[in-house]
């Protein structure tokens, strides 16, 4: 391997390796995964992922060395036009840079350790489905690297569109379960509709700008001011600022769907069906996050259309509040996990929506590990809990499940942001970020959005240090969880490793009046080649104020103490008065403000009815019962009537010309006798 | 080479005649004979597909063949493919003994004569894509309702005879219109039927070029079938047999979009420019409703009938952007609905066979007592659905983002709501899906029922493979397709050169739009002065290749 470190050709051609091995993986286990046995299965599914994360290592070095790896593929598809031009000309390219690089590692290396917390999770599943969860895994990771990596709008669609699949198929993994499968299938469809507008935003760029490639996006960006006006295509006459802006818009509608943001967050929750491990790979560390890097690959044309920062910020911190109050009254573990990560990655989209490109993916990275190390706990106390998920039937686990309570409390701790886990230094600098932007289009959201969040994060620090007080803290409330007993370790390690990294992760983000400017937010220097352009369109400069720190801390530590004295402490009784005092308000926020009902009501209710009134009404009426066989019945009918006048018999016809004459005698003499 | 085409197109025939007069009670053997037929039709063909010249300076037509046929009426035997027409006879070709192997046991009965069907409809279909002569043209186009005709009305079940007519009715009566339009095109260009000539010789004023246009558009709509002139699809497919089914989805549907391609536009290009928006908008609503309508079956083979309405229309959609992108995009959509449907009714085929009825409810949890046929179907739903990877996504990506970039007027508005069919399309297949397969399974008759027979996955690999390699490895399919789509293109522009000088004002109407950056240009009142926009900004990307 020495050419690959030595040459960056060389490391550029082995790109698609890192996409393959797991693509193989997938292949072998999913055409032969019966009969390998379940060890053989295990361990191609973990050998492919593993060899990709050391592929992937090799290329981030490149890129932390600073040189971005540039694979350009051969073309995928490509139609060039009688006169010479093809604007939709798609390669199989690569790009990593430090944005894409830090993803890699994240998605092998995090894909990795859930890879082997997998073998012990699964080992319940037969032999069939044991090789079929390992394909669909490998899958995933396959898809979700050619996500990361494409070079084009295109490819990244592609991969988009596959880690839609994967989940798709995890999700519904028990099939045989009903209510699994439709919760797969809800998770699909919901997807479309997010796939609909990224598909109208990529159509956008294409008769803006010609391409969908990245480098030659941010290239032309580059050459354009927003204020010019387009003069063919579909926006002839609009200003390139209108233009981009309904481009930005659609890509965002697709970031909403795929990262679970206001309206379309409704799968997120019913996704937890699937398999613990892909609730923490797909669902919390990589694919939902996929719109929130999707938003700061494209972070050039972002600039360029405040407008749609606005609204990115804006739903991002409204969807950052209302999943954090829904999660206040979930009793299912994984459910609270659920609405905590899509109040997470609304934190995500204030980053980016407001500019602060690198707080957001560094929350990205952190909410990564931390989550994952929450969901992958949540399984263990799922296995020793025999598959029941309600924290009231727990309690007491703390001494029966060392390693697994241990590791969920610093989850815990790093997702409410207390000093000194990382989770404290990503999310504030998303929220001091937001305060102190500058949004041409509305110069307020950022302070709103400032104000939301601070809220969402009292409320996440609150409900967080709720599940954890009722799961772990005090006596066990069941016989089985009195019986509980720790996971074996090919679990507990990655919780361990996961932990780990929760914790160091925060070298990663330091403020300067903390360390000195030179070890100041490392991952904000890190990735300044790929946002720095951004943040000087933007006019962002590097803040320093501590009172962001103090509040933030405040708001951190006060409602977890809340929480934990509320369910494992002195003030025990008070969310029973809570609930008792105000039934009808936490009976709703408990059905999740029925928003899945709201939609049954206005969207999918409607469509059926209309599909089935169209059906009965055109097809079978109008057409069918009209023209396609009411004409020939007309003509039957006519042909009816006028045989009836020529049946061959005598008397009648002679009856007829007699009355007919009578007739005609009566009108000629009668009318002229008068 | 000329002669290899001759040989693909009436081997079939020439098999069907020898199948006459071998026994009728060897059942085995009149299906060996059909197979291997079709396989050494299929072989052969690949000869067409290595042979054909897809570069810029070839000849249009290649492997022609034209002898007079009844010269005094100026009739002549005169055939050859240019791109798509050859992609369409390989589509044919390739199905041919797929079927075969399809209908191995489903048929107990009239063995012979089912398999004689078989072999002859082959050869009346390649005929209809090779025809360089509108007789020649419209006798094989009609030849084709005898066999199937026959397919439905015997083979078929219960509802057949009413299907079978009104199939019949429906595409004769408006072929009827095509012939008259055909006697008046041979009265207007000099008294030929030859389709080389007819193109470029005839003479028509525009009121009757746009009469001679709905004639043949009528005729082909009907095929395809658009909104609202489908009705007759849905009976067809849920009656047909298997195989029946699959030809009919496979093949037959693609006459229609293919007579647009090569009859319709090319012949009448000013008339085709004046209603393209008319057609695709119908397209558009055709695959909303068509969707809308697979929503609401209970019928699987209903369900999927409805589905191809929906994707037929993104092919014509595709066809009336008359860009590069969308016109390639549409011939490819139709080889791919060729696989996906015609796989798709492979596989509800094999479940009938397994439990004899098509009924949604009846089914349920098959999945796990089938994975492998479950495992097929979620494959080609997912080609049908249009995910990237599988054929599907790159016809449907061409022709939306062809419409998005045409010049047709609003483009937008008909892309995005073309677009909507890729949400439904998800939403019907994945219902069907799930009901089908997933869940438990509630009906005892399904508790025992076999996977794939060895038969059956020599049947459905095929589709798998080309599903898959059409999807990854598109470029060698379009660049056959290539050479036809420029010269639709360039007789588009010249009647649209003809239309400009009658009305120096005309709008652009044909090919894509440029990049809107190219032309982006400084508001009237500038702040500062701006630079003027870099020259070659709009240069095609990736300049090595």
């Amino acid at each position: 391997m020495p050419p690959l470190l030595d040459n960056p050709a060389a490391a550029q051609s082995y790109l698609w390796a890192i996409i393959l091995l797991p693509l193989a993986g997938a292949l072998v286990n999913g055409l032969f995964g019966r009969r390998l046995g379940r060890g053989n299965v295990g361990l191609v599914g973990l050998a492919m992922v593993g060899g990709s994360f050391l592929l992937s290592c090799v290329a981030f070095a490149w890129v932390a060395g600073g040189t971005n790896l540039h694979f350009v593929g051969d073309w995928w598809f490509r139609v060039v036009d009688p006169g010479g031009r093809a604007p939709i000309s798609v390669p199989w390219g690569l790009l990593v840079d430090r944005l894409s690089g830090t993803l890699l590692l994240i998605v092998t290396g995090v894909g990795f350790l859930i890879h082997l917390y997998s073998v012990g999770y699964m080992s319940h599943e037969d032999d069939a489905g044991y090789a079929r969860f390992f394909t669909y895994l490998n899958l995933f990771i396959a898809a979700m690297l050619t996500l990361v990596m494409g070079d084009n709008l295109v490819l990244t669609f592609v991969g988009w569109e596959g880690v839609g699949l994967a989940s798709y198929l995890l999700i519904g993994f028990w099939y045989t379960d009903d209510e699994k499968a439709y919760a797969g299938r809800k998770a699909f469809v919901t997807n479309r509709v997010g796939d609909f507008g990224f598909l109208l935003g990529l159509f956008a760029i294409y008769s803006i700008f010609g391409t969908a490639e990245f480098g030659q996006l941010a290239a032309k960006s580059l050459a354009v001011r927003p204020d010019w006006v387009l003069t063919s295509g579909v926006f002839a006459g609009w200003t390139l600022q209108g233009a981009l802006t309904f481009a930005t818009l659609g890509l965002f509608v697709g970031a909403a769907g795929k990262s679970a943001q206001i309206p379309l967050y409704v799968w997120l929750p019913d996704a937890m069906a699937g398999p613990t491990p892909v609730s923490a790979l797909i669902h919390a560390a990589t694919m939902v996050t996929a719109g929130v890097y999707l938003v700061a690959r494209t972070n050039f044309l972002f600039v360029m259309a405040p407008a749609s920062m606005a609204v990115v910020t804006f739903i991002g911190a409204a969807t950052a509040l209302f999943a954090a109050v829904i999660a206040f009254a979930q009793y299912d573990l994984k459910r609270v996990l659920a609405y905590s990560t899509v109040s997470q990655l609304g934190f995500m989209f204030i980053g980016v929506g407001s500019g602060a490109y690198a707080a957001g993916v560094y929350h990205l990275m952190t909410h990564a590990f931390f989550k994952a190390c929450l969901f992958l706990g949540a399984g263990s106390v799922m296995h020793a809990m025999h598959d029941d998920l309600d924290i009231r039937n727990m309690g007491g686990l703390w001494k029966k499940m060392p390693s697994t309570a241990r590791t969920f409390l610093v989850g815990t701790l790093a997702i409410t942001g207390i000093v000194p886990l990382s989770g404290f230094f990503s999310k504030d600098a998303i929220l001091a970020g937001a305060l102190f932007s500058h949004n041409a289009a509305w110069p307020g959201v950022g302070k709103v959005a400032y104000a939301l969040g601070t809220i969402a994060a009292a409320g996440t620090s609150f409900y967080m240090m709720r599940a954890f007080a009722l799961a772990f803290a005090g006596k066990p409330r069941t016989g089985t969880a009195a019986h509980a007993h720790e996971s074996d370790w090919t679990m507990t390690l990655p919780l361990w490793v996961l932990a780990f990294l929760s914790v160091v992760a925060l070298v990663l983000g330091l403020p300067s009046w903390l360390v000195g400017h030179h070890y100041a937010e490392l991952f904000h220097q890190f990735t300044n080649p790929v946002f720095g352009r951004a943040y000087k369109v933007l006019g962002i400069e590097e803040h320093s104020a501590i009172w962001p720190y103090a509040v933030a801390w405040v708001v951190a530590l006060v409602p977890g103490w809340l929480g934990w004295q509320m369910y494992a402490g002195s003030m025990k009784g008070f969310p029973d008065r809570f609930v008792a005092a105000f039934p009808a308000f936490f009976r709703l926020v408990a059905d999740k403000f029925r928003v899945d009902e709201l939609y049954e009501f206005l969207f999918l209710g409607p469509i059926g009815r209309i599909a089935h009134g169209l059906w009965r009404a055109v097809d079978v009426f109008v057409i069918e019962g009209i023209f396609v066989n009411g004409v020939p019945k007309a003509v039957f009918a006519v042909g009816d009537v006028l045989r009836g006048w020529q049946n061959g018999n005598l008397q009648r016809y002679a009856t007829v010309i007699a009355i007919g004459a009578a007739v005609v005698l009566w009108a000629v003499l009668g009318a002229g006798g008068n | 080479m000329a002669t290899l085409l001759n040989v693909v197109l009436f081997l079939p025939l020439v098999g069907a005649l020898v199948a006459a007069i071998l026994p009728r009670g060897e059942g085995a053997q009149h299906k060996t004979w059909a197979l291997g037929v079709s396989l050494v039709v299929f072989f052969a063909s690949l000869g067409l597909w290595f042979g054909f010249d897809p570069s810029r300076g070839a000849p249009e037509f290649q492997f022609e063949t034209s002898v007079p046929w009844i010269s005094s009426l100026g009739i002549g035997y005169h055939v050859g493919l240019d791109g798509v027409a050859l992609l369409l006879v390989m589509l044919t070709t390739a199905l041919a003994p797929i079927v075969i192997l399809s209908a191995w046991n489903a048929v107990q009965d009239r063995v012979k004569e089912f398999f004689i069907a078989l072999l002859f409809l082959e050869t009346a279909m390649i005929g209809t894509f090779a025809a360089l002569d509108l007789v020649l043209f419209y006798v094989f186009y009609e030849a084709i309702l005898i066999p199937m005709y026959l397919l439905i009305g015997v083979w078929g079940s219960a509802n057949r005879v009413y299907a079978t007519v009104k199939f019949f009715v429906y595409t004769f009566a408006a072929s009827v219109l095509m012939l008259i339009a055909i006697l008046y095109v041979w009265m207007n260009d000099g008294k030929s039927f030859d389709y080389v000539v007819a193109r470029s010789a005839l003479q028509v004023s525009p009121a009757v070029g746009a009469l001679l246009f709905g004639a043949f558009a009528l005729a082909f709509a009907v095929k395809v079938p658009m909104f609202p002139l489908h009705t007759w699809l849905p009976d067809a497919h849920t009656e047909a047999p298997t195989a029946g089914s699959v030809i009919l989805a496979g093949v037959l549907l693609k006459m229609g979009t293919f007579g647009f391609f090569r009859y319709a536009l090319p012949l009448f290009p000013e008339a085709a420019l004046q209603y393209r928006g008319t057609i695709a908008a119908v397209a558009t609503f055709g695959i909303a409703y068509g969707a809308l309508m697979s929503f609401v079956q209970t019928d699987m083979k209903r369900l999927v009938a409805y589905s191809s309405v929906s994707h037929l229309g993104f092919v014509m959609l595709g066809m009336m952007a008359i860009t590069a992108e969308g016109l390639t995009g549409s011939v490819y959509q139709m080889l791919n609905h060729g696989v996906s449907t015609g796989g798709l009714f492979l596989l509800v085929g094999m479940l009938y066979e397994r439990r004899h009825t098509r009924l949604i409810s009846d089914y349920g949890g098959l999945a796990k007592q089938v994975p492998w046929i479950a495992t097929a179907f979620l494959v080609v739903t997912f080609s049908s659905i249009g995910l990237p990877g599988t054929n599907g996504f790159v016809g449907e990506f061409l022709i939306l983002s062809g419409t998005w970039l045409s010049r047709l007027r609003s483009p937008g508005w008909y892309a995005a709501f073309g677009a909507t069919g890729v949400v439904l399309g998800a939403v019907y297949m994945l219902v069907l899906v799930q009901k089908v397969f997933f869940g438990k399974i509630t009906n005892p008759e399904n508790r025992h029922l076999p996977d794939f027979s060895v038969r059956e996955a020599f049947v459905i690999t095929p589709v798998i493979l080309l599903i898959v390699v059409m999807g990854l490895v598109p470029q060698p399919f379009l660049a056959q397709a290539k050479p036809s789509v420029d010269r639709l293109i360039a007789r588009m522009q010249a009647a649209e050169q003809r239309m400009r000088q009658a009305d120096p004002t005309l709008r652009p109407l044909v090919g894509t739009e440029p990049a809107a950056m190219a032309f982006a240009r400084p508001p009237a009142v500038p702040a500062a002065a701006p630079e003027p926009p870099p020259a070659g900004a709009d240069a095609p990307a990736h300049g090595s290749h």
